[in-house]
């Protein structure tokens, strides 16, 4: 899978999971605010990591994602074994 | 949901360690039927004394029991009577007296050892009702696979006596940290991950934990939604438990085996759980009204 392709894979699980018209998502947009999450709806977020990309992210790896782009970066790095 | 902002439970459990070793020194000397006696003495004190408790109280006895004054007042020392004996039962059982007690269990018992058997891990939902703790001992094996979901500033409070003085706490305790809400979710789902067992007191919320208003006894009410939510969301079993006093030093076990809701429910499936329990704890609170034991403005 080629980083156009994983981006749009996630943008597509988190369109279908949080019920956010995808035209929203963009790279730069702050992801808590776009999707309307507070921190008890980030379970949501890591199943839906589990269950499409395969791993457990932990609780310090979402302190330093603020927007989708971050998000993008660390799913690809852990994707690619960093 | 509503992210609750006033000011509710904050946190801190009456008292000190000074009464419960005033207690045990009681039971160990003079038994435990004489601390009973003695407790008449400390209810009729914490009448007057203890002026929010007893407000809330005469609340829950006016309003929710729908008591007249008279009435009302009889309730207030049967209410602080039996939270006081189930702290004595508490430090009783805990230091060595389990046998001066009966303990029976409802009839759905062995499907909750089955759950516990099936290796999917579970959350146990209690509430601050009758004497949860008192079910510690029959955790047996299961108790070292038990993590009991307590706020930290309550835990504190309680860790000193507990170490000091339960001989076999065979559980453990998972203090919640107030100010970070994510490493709570992800403790929980490690603990869940790991096929083990979390129990939450369902009844009970700082100000800034996020809540859903229900149908409670015919008024409105405030519950957290946090550990529905972490249920509906990872799937796994759901148990409603409550351990109640019955007459001459019995209690019983109440265990409610909830239904799975569907993930993408279009009701919310963490509030259809609520529901559930709100129900199930409706059951427990009529059967034994004064063995409510959350002294704070619940309702509103």
């Amino acid at each position: 899978m080629n980083k156009t392709e994983l981006i749009q894979q996630i943008n597509e699980n988190l369109a279908e999971e949080f019920e956010v018209d995808i035209e929203t998502i963009s790279p730069d947009a702050p992801l808590m605010s776009t999707l309307d999450l507070d921190s008890l709806d980030l379970v949501d977020m890591v199943v839906l990591v589990e269950q499409n990309f395969k791993f457990t992210p932990k609780a310090t790896d979402f302190k330093g994602i603020v927007t989708f782009q971050d998000f993008y970066d660390f799913i690809g790095n852990k994707m690619n074994g960093q | 949901m509503d992210n609750n902002n006033n000011k509710a439970w904050t946190g801190k459990t009456r008292g000190g360690t000074f009464g419960y070793r005033f207690f045990i020194f009681l039971i160990d000397k003079l038994g435990i039927r004489f601390a009973y006696i003695f407790l008449a003495f400390v209810v009729i004190y914490f009448i007057p004394f203890a002026p929010k408790a007893t407000s809330a109280s005469w609340w829950y006895a006016r309003n929710i029991l729908r008591k007249n004054r008279i009435q009302s007042f009889g309730f207030l020392f049967k209410n602080y009577y039996r939270f006081g004996q189930t702290l004595i039962d508490k430090v009783a059982i805990s230091s060595g007296n389990k046998e001066q007690y009966k303990f029976i269990f409802d009839n759905s018992y062995p499907r909750f050892l089955e759950i516990l058997n099936e290796g999917k891990g579970a959350i146990l939902v209690g509430a601050h009702v009758g004497n949860w703790e008192i079910g510690a001992p029959f955790f047996d094996k299961y108790g070292e696979k038990m993590h009991i979901a307590m706020l930290d500033a309550e835990y504190q409070k309680i860790k000193e006596m507990l170490e000091q003085y339960s001989q076999n706490r065979n559980y453990n305790v998972f203090p919640l940290d107030e100010t970070d809400g994510l490493a709570n979710i992800f403790q929980v789902k490690a603990i869940l991950d790991r096929n083990e067992y979390i129990c939450f007191q369902g009844d009970r919320f700082l100000g800034n934990t996020q809540t859903a208003k229900v149908d409670f006894l015919d008024k409105k009410a405030r519950f957290p939604i946090g550990p529905f939510l972490l249920a509906s969301r990872l799937q796994v079993p759901v148990i409603f438990y409550f351990s109640m006093r019955n007459k001459k030093m019995t209690y019983k076990f109440h265990f409610h085996i909830a239904q799975t809701v569907p993930k993408v429910s279009k009701s919310k499936p963490e509030i259809l759980l609520l529901t559930q329990y709100t129900k199930e704890l409706e059951k427990i609170v009529k059967k034994y009204p004064e063995q409510w034991f959350n002294y704070y403005r619940f309702w509103g």
